[in-house]
């Protein structure tokens, strides 16, 4: 691919161990990525080059990655930037989703996981450039509650509420070859992993659950049949059923679907 | 005072029955005493007035005895003197006829004298002593009289030198020798010759109205008991008290007994004692009647004095009558008693009303005593039986109904005391629970912040390492001889981050992602993953596993780590190797699933136990000091149990109990 295809990458954390790891985990033919040791570094960096992702430090001394999110939004909206996340930090990583971050991850994590995600976003990126509208049909119905981009929730009675991937999520993924769904009876936190995707491209995908809770139920005719998923996310494709926890909580981290 | 004083303490502090009777005794006594007291004087007055009135009376008799007697006397001579007989025999101057016929007068009318003089008064006829004539009677009060033609009578005097004219027996029948006779007036002389007389005179007259002559006569009262015997016979009627007179009549010559029935100690007549100074003052210097009681010789008498008078009015002697005193105060006392023994009788039925009306008064009221004891024993269920509606009967209703409210307050208090010694326990046991709580909180709010630092800080190196064990294996492929190395180094560094994250999660108290699983698999899985440690080198496991428990709701991934954290502990209390027991089997209960870790090390000093499960606690100079508070954290979390039993030298036994349905 030459020079000028290349998709342009920054990396930012304060540490250069972990920004030259991070660096060589995504570093392919197809990317070009810089490091950037702050904040301040990647906004600079940023003016010179216009990039096409920035995967970013939450928590860095001087302007922290929220920080940056904020103003690279402000500056240029459809910039795509992923966040990644300490553990202690899931809670502002959520956050930064709803502000527009295009995903995160948890340290430590493999290089397969992060390009996996770096791959996602490209291909949002390159779908909403190609101007690809989803189908009427599998439009998010009002009433969902949502992590941009990731999962739905819909509240039943009960405490109960009925847990799905948002159609978003799922355009940038290829055709589904394994699904890992939780157990009965386990225990999720909001933000983090709650199923497992991986693409007939060998890619895998973590889904952040987007609620605390129990699980009650799984959905079992979606273990049969995968393409449920894409063909109707918000209805026949849910994933499970979750026992809410902190609902209270937890709904301040998500936005209502009108 | 201070005895008064005493006395009124003493008689506060008596019971109240002896104070109800003591007091009514007081006034009964006090105004049986008064009654007794003015009764009996009235009793003696009106008993005593009666007497005198009576006495009075007697004396009335007595002088009309005596009156009779003068009466009687100068009847005689009145008559004797207007007889024909007598005067024609004056007129022949027959004068043996006179005599003869005289002389029968006196002795028959019993005259001690009978004598007839001339109308000069020259006696002329003696009939006592005829030999002795011609003397002078016309100086004679009563012949003086009688020569003015006058029939006169009255008591006289008559000196010895007349008496010895009428002759030697009658002058020694006046003759007495007296007798010194205490409270009398003081003596001077020592006999009376004097005599006393009735006596009377009367004239003989002629046809012309003349005197002729001058007939008297009389009758000597000394020792003559005639008068007095009879008026005891009238007045008395000889009644006798005990042997003694009852009644006694004197008559005195000025105070000098001459005729009397008083006796003397020897019981003879007490002729020639005197009147006592008293009477004498009163009766005979004064004239006045005397009537009081008086020791009359030997007795108390009622008595009654009155001055005899001659026929010039003069005061000659007493006429006395006298009741024995004895009688009446023997009426008196018996009276007295009679009243007595009646106030006696009468004190001793209201003491015994008194005792009744008491006992109704004081036994409800000891009930109440009774009752107030049983309560101040703490016996609340005692109640008084008292149906009457005084104030007593309304005092021991008050006093149920006190009794009552107390018992329901009581009851209400011990209720209290039960539930609030309940309350406290279970307050208690929370607040110590909250206290245990709170200091593992505190220990694990600490212990977070620090997680999360360090989570932070070992995530960057981790995070490196992952990456490029993974990009390493991406360049050797699965042939490359340190393939196998470099996974492990991946896989390690996964495992790193896993309890990165479990310590984080823990310190955040997430809760624990449960599962059912069987406890044998988390038990060999754990197992499995140490025993090939060198630390494990020289140790021998152990298993005391049971076969037949059931599935469990847990986070195996958290339980694994509790599991691995005790183990480790126990290879490192046996550092020269030793005997590493695992048990696991269903509590006794068939609630929990009991698992322990027993080892044969070192032993924990007992001074460390409570610190165990304390964050950063390490006795081994290696390590974080978080496996025990983590895994204490751990079992917590799903309501589980950790304990200790460790001997110094003997080794130490972790137990842990965790619940098989919440």
């Amino acid at each position: 691919m030459d020079e000028k295809n290349k998709k342009k990458i920054l990396v930012v954390d304060d540490e250069i161990t972990v920004c030259k790891s991070i660096r060589q985990a995504i570093l392919s033919d197809d990317y070009e990525v810089d490091m950037a040791l702050s904040g301040e570094e990647a906004l600079k960096k940023d003016e010179d080059k216009q990039y096409d992702l920035i995967v970013t430090d939450l928590m860095m001394p001087g302007i922290t990655g929220m920080d940056l999110l904020k103003s690279l939004k402000k500056k240029k909206p459809e910039t795509n930037i992923i966040m990644i996340t300490g553990y202690p930090t899931i809670k502002t990583a959520v956050e930064s989703i709803k502000i527009g971050a295009f995903d995160y991850i948890p340290k430590p994590f493999t290089p397969a996981e992060l390009r996996s995600l770096v791959f996602r976003s490209f291909k949002k990126s390159e779908s909403l450039e190609k101007g690809e509208e989803a189908p009427l049909e599998i439009k998010m119905p009002s009433g969902l509650h949502f992590m941009i981009g990731h999962t739905w929730l819909r509240p039943e009675e009960n405490n109960i509420a009925f847990v799905g991937v948002v159609f978003d999520f799922l355009q940038t993924v290829g055709e589904i070859i394994y699904l890992e769904l939780p157990k009965i009876n386990d225990s999720l936190n909001q933000g983090e992993l709650c199923a497992k995707i991986i693409d007939d491209e060998k890619f895998s995908y973590r889904i952040w659950s987007p609620a605390s809770g129990r699980v009650v139920e799984i959905n079992k005719v979606l273990g049969k049949d995968y393409s449920l998923l894409k063909k109707d996310p918000y209805k026949q494709g849910w994933l499970f059923k979750l026992d809410l926890a902190n609902w209270e909580e937890d709904r301040k981290g998500l936005l209502l679907s009108k | 005072m201070v005895i008064f004083k005493r006395f009124c303490r003493s008689f506060l502090n008596l019971p109240l029955r002896a104070k109800f009777i003591l007091s009514f005794l007081a006034v009964i006594c006090l105004g049986g005493i008064l009654t007794l007291t003015f009764g009996t004087r009235l009793e003696h007055k009106t008993i005593f007035s009666l007497a005198q009135a009576k006495v009075r009376h007697d004396l009335a008799s007595a002088w009309m005895v005596y009156n009779e007697k003068l009466n009687s006397l100068k009847d005689i001579i009145r008559l004797t003197s207007s007889r024909e007989s007598l005067y024609s025999a004056l007129k022949q101057d027959k004068e043996e006829i006179l005599l003869k016929y005289l002389s029968r007068v006196r002795e028959e009318f019993n005259l001690d004298i009978l004598t007839l003089t001339d109308a000069q008064g020259k006696v002329f006829l003696r009939t006592t002593q005829p030999d002795i004539k011609g003397d002078d009677q016309s100086k004679d009060p009563l012949v003086k009289r009688a020569l003015k033609n006058e029939t006169v009578s009255s008591t006289q005097i008559i000196p010895r030198k007349e008496l010895l004219k009428e002759g030697n027996e009658l002058a020694e029948r006046a003759y007495l020798e007296i007798i010194p006779t205490p409270k009398a007036a003081p003596q001077y002389e020592y006999y009376e010759e004097k005599g006393m007389m009735l006596k009377a005179a009367s004239p003989l007259v002629d046809e012309n109205g003349v005197v002729l002559a001058v007939l008297y006569g009389g009758i000597l009262l000394n020792k003559s008991h005639e008068i007095v015997d009879r008026v005891k016979e009238i007045v008395y009627k000889g009644e006798k008290y005990k042997g003694r007179e009852i009644g006694t009549a004197t008559i005195f010559q000025h105070d000098l007994r001459i005729s009397t029935n008083v006796k003397n100690v020897n019981g003879e007549r007490a002729i020639g004692t005197r009147v006592s100074n008293e009477v004498s003052q009163a009766v005979l210097k004064e004239g006045k009647p005397w009537i009081d009681r008086a020791f009359v010789v030997n007795d108390w008498y009622i008595t009654a004095y009155e001055p005899i008078k001659n026929v010039d009015m003069e005061i000659i002697g007493i006429l006395y009558v006298g009741m024995l005193e004895k009688p009446y105060i023997d009426l008196r006392n018996e009276v007295m008693i009679t009243f007595s023994g009646m106030a006696v009788l009468c004190v001793f039925l209201l003491l015994v009303l008194l005792f009744f009306i008491i006992s109704s008064i004081i036994n409800p009221l000891k009930r109440v005593v009774f009752a107030t004891n049983k309560i101040a024993q703490g016996d609340l269920s005692h109640k008084i039986e008292i149906n009457f509606q005084d104030e007593i009967g309304q005092l021991a209703q008050s006093f149920n109904q006190m009794t009552l409210d107390l018992k329901k307050a009581n009851q209400k208090l011990i209720h209290w005391g039960k539930t609030l010694e309940k309350r406290v326990k279970e307050r208690t046991r929370k607040l110590q629970e909250m206290q245990d709580y709170l200091i593992q909180s505190e220990k694990l709010a600490s212990l977070g912040k620090m997680a999360a630092g360090v989570a932070h800080e070992i995530n960057n190196p981790l995070t490196s390492i992952l990456i490029n064990a993974h990009l390493m294996l991406e360049k050797t492929g699965e042939k490359h001889p340190f393939f196998e190395n470099i996974s492990l180094v991946a896989d390690e560094t996964s495992r790193c981050s896993d309890i990165v994250k479990g310590m984080l999660e823990f310190s955040r108290q997430n809760p624990p992602k449960k599962s059912y699983v069987s406890m044998n698999e988390i038990i060999e899985h754990t197992i499995k993953l140490l025993e090939n440690q060198v630390a494990f080198k020289d140790i021998q496991i152990i298993r005391k596993i049971s076969s037949n428990m059931p599935q469990i709701n847990l986070d195996k991934d958290k339980i694994k780590q509790v599991f691995w954290n005790l183990m480790i502990n126990a290879s490192e209390a046996m550092p020269r190797g030793g005997t590493l027991t695992i048990s696991s089997n269903l509590s006794k209960d068939k609630k929990y699933i009991e698992t322990s870790f027993e080892d044969d090390g070192v032993g924990i000093p007992e001074e460390n136990i409570n610190k165990l499960f304390d964050p950063f606690f390490t006795t081994k100079g290696v390590g974080t000091g978080l496996g025990l508070a983590v895994s204490y954290g751990i079992i917590k979390q799903h309501q589980g149990k950790i304990k200790v039993k460790s001997d110094a030298g003997q080794g130490s036994v972790f137990t842990i109990l965790l619940p098989l349905t919440e």
